[in-house]
């Protein structure tokens, strides 16, 4: 059967069988959050924005926030046919864009905190985090295929890794 | 706080007004820094979707290089100058062929040459800081620039995760500079201005639409 691919934009969340590939692009201080089961194989992807739902005005996409998009996807995963013990997950992104010496500003690291959320969400819920690759100033671009479980992770200057 | 889903026509007209005087006073400071002509095109203020920032300004996975600086006290904001990194390069050989004449700018190591883009990014910016400042009579403090190689979706990010806090549509304030000469590949770059929550019901207020 043919592979079909999926691009994720922000703060997407996707669910489906295997054989499928998991794309998104760009992702700078956002997080890209994927989750497997290899026996059942089903794959999920999100693009995560911030980490925290709280103030957050009216109904807005469950994968914006750590805190909402984990959950989301790992019930989507189970509907899917997904065993919650074998889940595994792995992420990538979380990077600080710009470094200003001597300003603080929340915003700007944004990216460590959407790693420490998404983490410790996953952990709450008993998913093993088996990968990552995260923090820095670079961003990244990262596809999921389930024809390997493998998560490419592209970055400008510095090619290609697999985690 | 604002809410950017009930902002009006005059709103939007009236934050595009800041737009234009703060793009006038930058192209003048570029254009006598590179000793050039700068065009400027009339900037839009626009309500975009956060989901769609980096589509809406092209492909998000296009190679861009960006110089950033928060403003501090006064009209708080985040000023973002965007060009592809080609033009980046071009600007930066047209900036270091003026200043060391015969010697060959690609042979600068890189630091150099992000240093001079993270200049002239500083000034383009710091100008249209100050003709807003100067308007609505506030005072402010820059922060030293930032400099970025990356995807223009990565880049924007940073603009996302902002206006993310409080909602699904991000105000921006896009304007574009051109660099035209004979002899010259056209250089262009855009400012992207992103105001603080509470800044913006400020400037509002001190231009009368609110």
């Amino acid at each position: 059967m043919a592979e079909a691919s999926h691009v994720l934009g922000m703060a997407d969340l996707l669910v489906a069988r295997a054989p499928v590939k998991l794309v998104t692009l760009g992702l700078g201080s956002c997080i890209g959050l994927v989750v497997f089961d290899t026996t059942a194989k089903v794959a999920g992807m999100a693009h995560i924005m911030l980490p925290d739902s709280r103030g957050a005005i009216g109904n807005e996409k469950v994968g914006k926030f750590a805190d909402t998009a984990v959950p989301a996807l790992i019930d989507e995963m189970l509907k899917k046919g997904a065993v919650k013990s074998h889940i595994k997950a792995k992420i990538a992104g979380g990077a600080q864009m710009f470094a200003l010496p001597g300003a603080s500003a929340d915003f700007l690291t944004v990216g460590a905190r959407n790693v420490k959320e998404t983490t410790a969400r996953l952990a709450r819920l008993g998913i093993a985090l088996i990968a990552s690759d995260t923090g820095g100033n670079k961003g990244r671009t990262v596809e999921f295929s389930t024809s390997d479980w493998m998560l490419k992770i592209k970055t400008l200057g510095k090619g290609v890794t697999e985690i | 706080m604002i809410d950017l889903g009930s902002f009006s026509s005059l709103q939007l007209d009236a934050i595009r007004e800041v737009g234009n005087i703060g793009t006038g006073n930058a192209a003048t400071a570029l254009s006598k820094l590179l000793s050039c002509m700068i065009n400027m095109d009339v900037p839009k203020a626009e309500l975009v979707s956060i989901y769609e920032l980096a589509e809406h300004y092209g492909d998000p996975g296009r190679e861009v290089a960006a110089v950033f600086v928060r403003s501090l006290g006064g009209f708080g904001c985040s000023l973002i100058f965007v060009q592809q990194e080609e033009d980046a390069q071009l600007m930066v050989d047209l900036l270091l062929k003026q200043q060391f004449g015969d010697y060959l700018p690609e042979n600068l190591p890189q630091e150099m040459r992000d240093s001079a883009l993270t200049e002239v990014g500083n000034i383009i910016l710091s100008s249209f800081l100050n003709a807003i400042n100067l308007l609505i009579g506030t005072q402010h403090q820059i922060s030293v620039p930032a400099v970025a190689h990356d995807m223009l979706s990565s880049i924007l990010d940073v603009v996302a995760s902002i206006f993310g806090q409080m909602g699904e549509m991000a105000l921006m304030i896009n304007t574009q500079l051109r660099v035209e000469g004979a002899g010259l590949a056209n250089i262009s770059g855009s400012i992207i201005l992103v105001p603080d929550p509470d800044a913006l019901e400020m400037l509002l207020r001190k231009l009368r639409v609110l």
